[in-house]
């Protein structure tokens, strides 16, 4: 099956149609949907701001870098689950048009970059973060911390920008 | 009443520079949605600390006084954003209720974040235990986050909503 026909059909379920909104009543379920993706997306979003605006020292300057991701990265995954949740519901909504979709692909490119960035941090520059917890993080961490920033914004402005060009 | 303004307002120049460019108002409501972010998460982490969850190896003053901050920074590209959706599209604005009550809920909730920043850093030792934290700490916890999750609601929801009022 390909990826077309996969989307199609999933667009045809019946909660695909319901959020698609075919009747007064379900109408509200797109909108309802979305703002509840936002809320948890800002969230997602806020939350990693804090620990990349304290890499770059533009945040937080005198919070060691584990505890500050340990206090952040309970509401970073948590909001993003909500987020992922809500988003596959708009998703399936329209299938067929968003796969299609050149800015809800860059989203999606954008995101797979800031999670292999996530882990290219994780498993690098922050195994040593005891001997820089403190202080000022090495270079890798800083431009760990700027590519989060900027891949995270460019995921919501395609993001929105999904939303302007699907219709 | 607010029709005649608005009608002025979509035929000044400077909204009409704003419509004849298509990228202005998607673009300002990303940057409105990153600048909520600013405002909405470091809101979510004082008030559900105030309520007593969290990570508390740092005290609330000093949660407080590193992310309230950064929700003014926020504001402040809110409001300049929320102008320029304003200006570019007045009528969507100014005939929806989902807009005013938006309005009315902002001054409110920023009122009370400056009132308790300012009780905050006054009295860091009070607020910082539990024990001598005021009551009303909780209270504003629980009404400010309740405000922004309306304000979110009602922001996006001018946007399905407008076409009724037009």
């Amino acid at each position: 099956m390909s990826i077309a026909t996969l989307c199609s059909a999933i667009q045809a379920w019946p909660l695909s149609t319901a959020i698609r909104g075919n009747t007064p009543v379900t109408a509200w379920l797109f909108p309802i949907v979305e703002t509840l993706h936002v809320m948890a997306l800002t969230v997602v979003v806020g939350s990693i701001a804090m620990v990349d605006l304290r890499l770059l020292g533009l945040s937080s300057r005198n919070s060691p870098v584990s505890r500050l991701s340990r206090e952040v990265l309970p509401w970073t995954w948590t909001a993003w689950c909500v987020a992922a949740v809500f988003g596959s519901l708009l998703f399936i909504s329209r299938a067929s048009t968003y796969e299609t979709n050149l800015q809800f692909r860059l989203k999606f490119v954008c995101m797979g970059l800031a999670a292999v960035n996530m882990l290219v941090f994780h498993f690098g520059s922050y195994r040593q973060v005891t001997r820089w917890d403190s202080g000022e993080p090495p270079m890798n961490a800083k431009v760990a911390g700027a590519l989060s920033l900027l891949l995270w914004i460019g995921v919501v402005f395609f993001g929105r920008w999904t939303g302007y060009t699907s219709e | 009443m607010f029709r005649p303004f608005a009608d002025w307002l979509t035929n000044t120049p400077v909204s009409m520079a704003l419509q004849n460019h298509q990228w202005v108002v998607p673009t300002s409501q990303s940057i409105h949605i990153l600048a909520i972010s600013a405002v909405f998460a470091p809101a979510c982490m004082i008030n559900l600390r105030l309520l007593g969850v969290g990570a508390n190896w740092r005290s609330v003053s000093q949660l407080s006084n590193c992310l309230i901050p950064w929700m003014w920074r926020g504001l402040a590209v809110l409001l300049i954003t929320g102008i320029i959706q304003v200006v570019t599209e007045p009528v969507r604005q100014f005939v929806t209720p989902a807009f005013w009550a938006k309005m009315i809920m902002i001054v409110i909730v920023v009122g009370m974040t400056a009132l308790y920043a300012r009780a905050v850093r006054r009295d860091a030792a009070i607020w910082d235990a539990a024990s001598s934290r005021p009551a009303t700490g909780k209270v504003f916890a629980v009404v400010s986050t309740l405000l922004w999750l309306a304000i979110i609601v009602c922001g996006r929801f001018i946007a399905y909503t407008w076409i009724f009022y037009a």
